[in-house]
């Protein structure tokens, strides 16, 4: 089929307004709309027009949507559903997932215009299994809370209509930074794939953008496919989780699409100067788990919570500590090949001392804090989740031209 | 639910590490004025330095010149430190067992990096206050970590006497309110003098 004159219209109508756009981005868009997602094709004209409108802050005229405006009683825009409040709503299923208890018959992710939200149907409610992809008027639903994710109850005293309808939904993705717990969608790239830390993982790893970084999960599902590390993906209602205060954005029933482009990530590449104010217990020498893909740092008695005792452990350098500038102290992580560039000390000469030394790896823990604490460095890594992970890091010298500035500012203005 | 990211902070309550302040001990031995932030037990708190920043925690660089334990069953150990401005006293009692076992190490004279909190002590009503460093940690260094830290230390004050005399914030405002006969121009004669005393 051929989009070139949909596209050709689009394009005319916002260069009338001023703003020039990409005819052949525009004319991707309406074929994957089209060919991909099944979307009639003057459906998939007006929402690539209502997306522009919206990157250009233009009104669009009529937004009442479905036009079902007089029916409404106390009906709800999904967006606006509050946790406690009893809603009414209509939207389209666009996910659904295994319920986790008997006791659920059905669980997945609604969506309409104004947002996403996950639900949970109950067993005892009765309601009418739901299909992905139909349309549904829920009526009565409760909005409560679980783990600080806003989920749409269906109990016994809600209504569930399929309705027809077949407006197109297209979700404006989110900036990495500004995800929070609940259903999002992001434009986001992928920076690293990480080993599998658990069997029933098929992939994890960390999707950027222009804002920051995000991990991402994939668990083991027929059907399910890795992603690609480097491409650029469009990713749809995918719940956002929270664990130990770090966000993870989980894609088992997110809508994938892979895109062209590249996007430069901004994730974090820090450059810091200070002085290492503190150096960790866990830093020095440690031992690691030998198992393929786990890694491990193991306890003294080559515990590894995984795989419990493994005594041909590796050993391995690394320094955890505190970086301090004087108004913002850093969390820091500094890898092997840093450690025995900064401290002088190889992987061979700390296991000699581990192994022939008395205090053992105490002995490499005290003579490495002696050679860096107190230390100016400069460090360059990647922050992840608060913390930097240093890929480089140099001893700061002391610069005369440095001292001269600072002794005219001192002296000139006084 | 709402998509809006204004409507919910993306992580609450992150703990936030307080930083070390570099000052030079002719500016630390002017502090009067120390506060609590927040009512918790657990809450940082600060010594007010007559710049007008608060301070938990401090980062000095200087010469270990002497050190003495005291005391018979709550040993602690005492030192003086000394940087091109004058004298920090700093002390490591039981409650910091590491600390005190570094610096029972350390034989003066030697360059060490103190890491530490500063407080303000009064042994009686009639006596002049002091203000201490109770150590976290101490470090022999190289006289090329203590120039750094002149400059870090010089740097950091003149900023503070530029913001000081920009007189907005409200730990500005305090300072003024709390040491009303001191003028930070010494502050900042005081670093030139220190980056002075540095041989090129």
């Amino acid at each position: 089929m051929d989009y070139s004159e949909a596209a050709e219209r689009i394009s005319r109508k916002f260069s009338k307004s001023g703003q020039a756009v990409d005819i052949q981005k525009i004319e991707g868009k309406l074929k994957r709309l089209v060919d991909e997602f099944g979307v009639q094709p003057q459906e998939a004209e007006r929402s690539v027009t209502n997306e522009l409108n919206k990157e250009f802050n233009i009104p669009t005229a009529g937004s009442g949507g479905g036009g079902k405006t007089g029916s409404g009683n106390e009906q709800k825009k999904i967006a606006e559903g509050v946790p406690g409040d009893w809603v009414t709503i209509e939207g389209k299923v666009v996910a659904l997932s295994a319920p986790a208890s008997p006791s659920i018959a059905q669980s997945g992710i609604i969506a309409d215009e104004s947002g996403a939200i996950r639900f949970v149907a109950w067993a005892k409610s009765n309601a009418p299994a739901m299909a992905e992809g139909s349309w549904y008027r829920i009526e009565s639903a409760v909005v409560d809370e679980f783990k600080g994710i806003p989920n749409l109850k269906i109990h016994s005293g809600t209504t569930v209509k399929e309705i027809t309808e077949d407006r197109s939904l297209i979700p404006n993705p989110v900036p990495i930074k500004d995800l929070h717990p609940g259903i999002a969608g992001v434009r986001a790239k992928v920076i690293q794939e990480w080993d599998a830390s658990h069997e029933r993982m098929l992939q994890s790893g960390l999707l950027g953008d222009e804002t920051g970084t995000i991990k991402f999960v994939i668990w083991k599902e027929p059907g399910k496919e890795k992603l690609v590390v480097g491409a650029v993906y469009t990713i749809f209602y995918a719940p956002v989780d929270e664990f130990n205060g770090r966000l993870s954005l989980n894609l088992n029933t997110a809508t994938v699409m892979q895109e062209e482009g590249d996007i430069a990530i901004s994730g974090g590449e820090a450059e810091v100067r200070g002085s290492i104010v503190h150096v960790a217990p866990g830093s020095g020498i440690i031992k690691r788990c030998p198992v393929e893909g786990c890694n491990r740092a193991l306890s003294r008695q080559n515990y590894c919570p995984i795989h419990e005792i493994q005594p041909k452990f590796v050993y391995d350098l690394r320094i955890k500590g505190w970086l301090d500038d004087g108004e913002k102290t850093h969390s820091i992580l500094l890898q092997r090949d840093v450690v025995e560039s900064l401290t002088g000390i190889s992987l061979a000469q700390a296991q000699d001392i581990a192994e022939n030394n008395p205090l053992g790896m105490d002995e490499v823990f005290l003579q490495m804090r002696d050679k860096v604490l107190g230390r100016y460095i400069l460090c360059h890594g990647r922050e992840i989740d608060g913390r930097l992970l240093v890929n480089k890091c140099d001893r700061v010298k002391f610069e005369t031209g440095e001292h001269a500035a600072l002794l005219n500012r001192a002296g000139g203005a006084s | 639910m709402s998509t809006n990211p204004k409507d919910m902070p993306r992580r609450e309550g992150a703990f936030e590490r307080e930083p070390a302040r570099r000052v030079f001990a002719s500016e630390l031995r002017e502090c009067r004025y120390q506060f609590k932030d927040g009512e918790d037990e657990k809450s940082p708190t600060f010594v007010l330095l007559p710049t007008g920043e608060r301070s938990n925690r401090i980062f000095i660089v200087g010469t270990l010149t002497e050190k003495t334990r005291q005391g018979e069953q709550n040993m602690f150990y005492r030192g003086r430190v000394v940087d091109p401005t004058g004298t920090f006293f700093v002390m490591a009692g039981s409650y910091q067992p590491e600390a005190m076992q570094q610096l029972a190490k350390i034989e003066p004279p030697q360059f060490v990096a103190v890491i530490g909190k500063a407080s303000i002590y009064q042994k009686d009503p009639a006596s002049a206050p002091l203000v201490s460093i109770r150590i976290e940690s101490i470090n022999v260094v190289d006289k090329d970590t203590r120039d750094l830290w002149v400059l870090d230390a010089a740097k950091q004050t003149l900023d503070r006497v530029d913001a000081f005399n920009a007189g907005t914030t409200p730990d500005v405002i305090k300072a003024k309110e709390q040491y009303p006969n001191i003028d930070p121009a010494v502050f900042r004669k005081a670093a030139y003098e220190a980056l002075a005393q540095i041989k090129m």
